[in-house]
C-alpha cells in the first residue's frame, strides 16, 4: 500500500513540478474563468439578481475551465512519450491514475481559489458566514469531477477528436455532482446554515468514493497497449 | 474450421432472429388493435393517453438494452471476447433507438397533457442524459484511432455509465416530479382498468420480442461486417 501511494505521489509531483515551471495550464484556465464571469455579467439582464443564481454561474465556470485544463492533462504523456516510461516503471496502473488525479485536483483547486474572489467582487457575493461549508462543497464536488475527468481525459488523448470529445463524454456523467454541488453552493451563498446542505455534502462524498473506486479500477484498461 | 463452425452458429442466430421477429409481429398486431379499438379512453387525459402503450414498453426495452451493454462491457474487459463487445455495440444502438422513441412519444403526450413539449422533470432529464451518454459511447468508439483500444474505451464508458445512471436517477428524483406515477408496475398491484393492463402487457411482450429479434439480427450483421473488415485488412497487408 505504501508503495502504491509513493507511486501516486511521484506521478503527482512530476505533474505539479511541470505545472509550477510553466504555469501554462493554471494561467489559461484562470484567464478563461475570469472571461466567463465577464461574459455572464454582459449576458445577464440587469434586473436579474446575480446573488440568486451565483451557485449555477460558479459551477458552470468551474466545469468549463476544469474541462479546459483536463484536456492538457495527458499532453506531456502523449507528446514526449512519457507514458511509455511510466508504464515500464514499477508503478501500478491505479497509482498512475491516482497521481494524475491528485495533480489535476491541485490545479483546479488553485483555479477555484481565483474564481471565488473574482465572482465575489464582480457580483457582490459575501462568503463570510458560509465559508467553511463552501470550501467543503467545492473540494468534494471537485474530487468527483476530477476523478471522472482524469479517466476520460486519458481516453480522449487517444482519439482523433482529442479535447473536443472530452466535454461531450464528461458532462452527462457529471450531472449528479453538478446537482448537489451547485445547489449546496447556492444555499450557502444566500446565507442558509451548514446543516441545511449536510445531505448534499454526504451525497457528494458518496459520489466521490464511488467514482474514485470505479475510475482507479478501470484505468488499467485505458493505458494498456 | 473455426470460422466454419462460427458461420454455422451465426446462421442459427439468424434463424432465431427471424423466429422472434415473427412472434413479435404476431404480438404487435393485436397490440396495435388493442391500443386503437379495445382499450377504453382514459377519463382525464383523453385519447392522447393511448401513446402510453408505446411509451412505457419502449422505456423498459431501453433500460434492458443498457443493462445488457453494461454486463457485456464488464464481460469484455474481463474475458476480451470479441462476441461480448459485438453484443454490447448492438444493444447500445438499440438502446438509443428505443430511448429516441421514448423521447419522441413523451413530448407528443406532454404537449397535450401538460401544455409543454418539455419540462425539466426528474424522469425526462434522466432519459435525456441516458441518450447522451450512449451517443457518447458511439462517438468515443468511432473517434479512437486504434480499434482494439476503441472497444476497451467504449466498454469503460459502458461500465462508468452503468454506475452513474443510478446516481443520476437518484439525484434527479430529488426534484419535484410531474411525470405520472406508476399505475401498473407497483408493489400493491395495478390500479388501472383491466383492459389497460392487458393492452400494456401485450405491447410490452411485443416490444421485448421485437428487441431481441433486432438484437440478434444486428449481431449477425455486426459479426459478418467485422469478418469482412478483417479479411480486407489481411488482403491489404
Amino acid at each position: 500500500m505504501s508503495g502504491f501511494l509513493a507511486g501516486a505521489w511521484a506521478v503527482a509531483r512530476k505533474d505539479l513540478m511541470l505545472e509550477a515551471r510553466s504555469r501554462e495550464r493554471f494561467v489559461s484556465m484562470a484567464t478563461f474563468a475570469v472571461l466567463v464571469a465577464i461574459v455572464f455579467s454582459f449576458a445577464l439582464d440587469a434586473s436579474v439578481r446575480a446573488r440568486s443564481i451565483a451557485g449555477a454561474m460558479i459551477w458552470v465556470t468551474i466545469l468549463f475551465s476544469g474541462t479546459l485544463g483536463l484536456g492538457r492533462s495527458f499532453a506531456a504523456e502523449r507528446e514526449a512519450e512519457v507514458l511509455t516510461g511510466i508504464l515500464v516503471s514499477p508503478i501500478p496502473r491505479g497509482a498512475l491514475f491516482l497521481g494524475k488525479f491528485l495533480a489535476n485536483l491541485a490545479v483546479v483547486l488553485a483555479v477555484e481559489a481565483v474564481i471565488f474572489p473574482v465572482y465575489g467582487i464582480f457580483f457582490g457575493l459575501d462568503y463570510g458566514a458560509g465559508a467553511l461549508g463552501l470550501v467543503l462543497t467545492v473540494v468534494l464536488g471537485t474530487i468527483g469531477f476530477m476523478a471522472l475527468g482524469t479517466l476520460f481525459s486519458a481516453m480522449a488523448a487517444h482519439t482523433r477528436m482529442g479535447d473536443s470529445l472530452l466535454p461531450v463524454l464528461l458532462l452527462p456523467l457529471l450531472i449528479p455532482v453538478v446537482i448537489f454541488a451547485a445547489s449546496a453552493t447556492q444555499r450557502l451563498l444566500i446565507g442558509r446554515p451548514l446543516g441545511e446542505v449536510q445531505g448534499s455534502l454526504r451525497m457528494l462524498l458518496a459520489f466521490d468514493l464511488v467514482f474514485l473506486f470505479v475510475c482507479t479500477a478501470s484505468f488499467g484498461a485505458v493505458v494498456e497497449e | 474450421m473455426d470460422a466454419q463452425m462460427d458461420t454455422g452458429s451465426l446462421a442459427g442466430t439468424r434463424r432465431w432472429s427471424v423466429v422472434l421477429g415473427v412472434l413479435s409481429a404476431l404480438a404487435l398486431l393485436p397490440g396495435l388493435w388493442m391500443i386503437f379499438f379495445y382499450v377504453p379512453t382514459e377519463a382525464e387525459m383523453g385519447v392522447v393517453q393511448r401513446i402510453f402503450y408505446v411509451h412505457l414498453p419502449s422505456a423498459l426495452v431501453a433500460y434492458l438494452a443498457f443493462g445488457i451493454v453494461a454486463l457485456c462491457s464488464l464481460g469484455y474487459l474481463w474475458l476480451r471476447d470479441e462476441r461480448l463487445d459485438a453484443i454490447a455495440v448492438c444493444a447500445a444502438e438499440l438502446g438509443i433507438v428505443f430511448t429516441t422513441a421514448v423521447l419522441t412519444t413523451g413530448p407528443l403526450w406532454g404537449k397535450i397533457a401538460w401544455g409543454a413539449w418539455w419540462v425539466w422533470d426528474a424522469r425526462l432529464s434522466f432519459t435525456l442524459l441516458l441518450w447522451f451518454i450512449y451517443v457518447g459511447y458511439f462517438i468515443l468508439r468511432g473517434a479512437t484511432e486504434n480499434p482494439e483500444r476503441g472497444k476497451r474505451f467504449a466498454a469503460i464508458l459502458g461500465i462508468v455509465g452503468a454506475v452513474d445512471i443510478p446516481l443520476i436517477h437518484m439525484s434527479v428524483q430529488w426534484f419535484r416530479s410531474q411525470h405520472p406515477k406508476p399505475v401498473v408496475l407497483k408493489p400493491e398491484g395495478p390500479t388501472a382498468a383491466p383492459e389497460m393492463v392487458q393492452t400494456l402487457l401485450v405491447n410490452m411482450l411485443a416490444f421485448m420480442l421485437l428487441f431481441f429479434s433486432l438484437l440478434l439480427a444486428r449481431y449477425v450483421v455486426e459479426r459478418l461486417s467485422r469478418r469482412i473488415e478483417a479479411a480486407r485488412m489481411l488482403r491489404a497487408a
